[in-house]
């Protein structure tokens, strides 16, 4: 499943606008990929990272996955609730298993991301 | 492709082909997703349908059916098979009457275990032997190389060779004859219920009742022809395992689904495969069994499956020292393991007490809310009851920026991060 509002990456990260500031999280696709989560590592709020930097860990009994940043710029908010319920990602990734906002530098980046379309057509290569 | 050393090592280089769909395929795809299906030694099978701990639960609590049509099978006949096969497995094949199996290994004149199989004697002249999937192409390889003479069989004697041979075949290739086979495994406490439900005749359903483990039987379910055998890969105390000529098998599998559904039969993939065999603390090659520590079925915790008062077989001189010398084994520990604990991995240091590397975690599985952990550590070191700790390593550059370490050699100290205890070596459920 692709939601049409979000942008995405070659390494299966959603990413959200809300003016400065991106929400990140993982698709669907690759929550499927994964398999039951059982952790998942947040990044430090406050870190600064840039784009393409190891921002969070996420674990299924399979494997352990990173999840890279989109964009550059200052973690802000975590969602620590995945820290008792990791199986969010699983059962809702696009809402409730959202990782972590980050505070961007500027739009640099933006631009590079896919659109849904472009996402879809992207998953039906693989 | 392959060749034997002086010493007695068997050398093969595996080809790397595309990978097929299993003899099962087109049931997988009805029964699952696409993206829950991956390649495994050449097949594509189902990595879990629903979920690996929905599945590893229905085994337990009723029953699951395994695709295990990768496996290889193959037969060695004539009157000299005994005695080939005696000569290339550890176990003792003299100790075996017919319907009956037996666990053991193949070890190459040097010592290095080629595989773990079972062989069933269908009678006194025709053998199964079911080997590893990702070994099959080795094995068939190492056999074929034994009777065309190219494999040291005796390091003190290279020039000794086999004097008698029997004719092999491989059983999963229609080619090779009308009775092929390919294996469906149904294992847990209703697995009973559901074969029963599949015979017809009376008799046959006493007699299935009776089989004990490591016994088989070959008979008509559900109107197909059947090798029945009371074996399997999860630890239930109730299983089998039922070889089936390849056309036939899908019709096989559907049926067993279809009647054990009011049993609670479901369809069970690799993922939960691996989460059951590591829960019962079996071994899997590669991991439990030879791979990257060259682990030896002494060290895995079989030194009974290798018989050193057998006049002979290949790698026995090597099996003799290593009986009296290995130094770590395996053992079976349990840790917390609910969501939202990281999940311990293959290569995590186990740490005594003291805080002190005695070994490395194999293989680890989440049940329930626990993990369950195959460990190769210092032989007597560990006692079972007792609690240890796994130190994790790093899994990416970003942990090991914070200062994790990706590896802790033995005698290394290193802080737990998670603690847990030793259980007995097996498990039965």
């Amino acid at each position: 499943m692709v939601v049409k509002e979000l942008a995405y990456t070659k390494e299966h990260e959603w990413v959200k606008i809300e003016g400065d500031e991106a929400i990140i999280g993982i698709t669907d696709y690759a929550q499927q990929m994964l398999g039951e989560i059982t952790y998942v590592e947040l990044p430090e709020v406050g870190k600064e990272t840039g784009a393409g930097d190891e921002l969070a860990v996420v674990e299924s009994s399979k494997a352990a996955s990173d999840v890279f940043a989109p964009l550059s710029g200052k973690v802000g908010e975590v969602n620590s609730e995945l820290e008792e319920k990791p199986e969010l990602v699983n059962s809702d990734c696009y809402k409730k298993g959202w990782i972590c906002r980050i505070a961007l530098k500027d739009k640099q980046g933006v631009e590079k991301l896919m659109d849904s379309k472009q996402y879809e057509e992207y998953l039906k290569g693989l | 492709m392959s060749s034997s050393t002086k010493a007695g090592e068997f050398v093969f280089e595996q080809k790397d082909a595309e990978a097929k769909g299993s003899a099962l395929y087109s049931e997988h795809i009805k029964l699952t997703d696409k993206s829950h299906i991956a390649a495994f030694a050449g097949f594509l099978m189902p990595l879990w349908y629903t979920s690996i701990s929905s599945e590893h639960r229905a085994v337990r609590e009723a029953a699951g059916l395994f695709d295990c049509s990768h496996m290889g099978v193959l037969e060695a006949a004539g009157p000299y098979a005994k005695e080939f096969l005696n000569i290339v497995f550890t176990n003792d094949l003299n100790k075996l009457s017919d319907g009956r199996a037996q666990y053991g290994y193949i070890i190459d004149a040097a010592g290095n275990v080629l595989d773990d199989i079972i062989i069933y004697r269908r009678a006194e002249d025709k053998y199964m032997v079911v080997v590893n999937a990702t070994n099959e192409p080795k094995i068939k390889a190492y056999f074929f190389a034994l009777l065309n003479d190219e494999v040291v069989i005796d390091a003190d004697n290279p020039d000794r060779r086999l004097e008698n041979k029997p004719v092999v075949r491989d059983m999963r290739n229609i080619k090779s004859g009308s009775d092929c086979r390919v294996d469906l495994a149904l294992q847990g406490p209703a697995a009973i219920d559901i074969v029963i439900e599949l015979i017809e005749d009376e008799q046959v359903k006493g007699q299935i009742k009776e089989l004990k483990g490591f016994r088989f039987f070959e008979t008509i379910v559900t109107g197909i022809d059947c090798i029945v055998s009371r074996t399997g890969y999860t630890g239930a105390a109730m299983g089998f395992e039922l070889y089936v000529h390849p056309d036939k098998a899908c019709e096989l599998w559907s049926r067993l689904l279809e009647k054990g559904k009011p049993f609670g039969l479901v369809p069970c993939g690799l993922g939960a495969r691996d989460s059951l065999r590591i829960e019962a603390g079996f071994p899997l090659y590669g991991h439990e069994l030879a791979g990257p520590f060259d682990i030896s079925p002494f060290q895995a915790g079989y030194g009974f499956a290798v018989k050193l008062d057998k006049e002979f077989f290949i790698g026995k001189a090597a099996m003799q020292k290593e009986a009296e010398q290995y130094n770590m084994e395996v053992v079976r520990i349990e840790l917390p393991g609910a969501k939202g604990i990281r999940p311990v991995r293959g290569s995590d240091a186990v740490l005594e007490g003291g805080g002190k590397c005695v070994g490395w975690v194999l293989s680890c599985a989440k049940v329930d809310d626990m993990q369950i952990a195959l460990a190769l550590v210092s032989r007597d070191v560990i006692k079972e009851g007792e609690t240890i700790g796994v130190y994790y390593l790093a899994r990416n550059e970003g942990q090991v920026r914070k200062g994790r370490k990706q590896e802790i050699k033995k005698g290394e100290k290193a802080e737990a991060d998670i603690n847990g205890v030793t259980l007995n070596r097996f498990a039965k459920f």
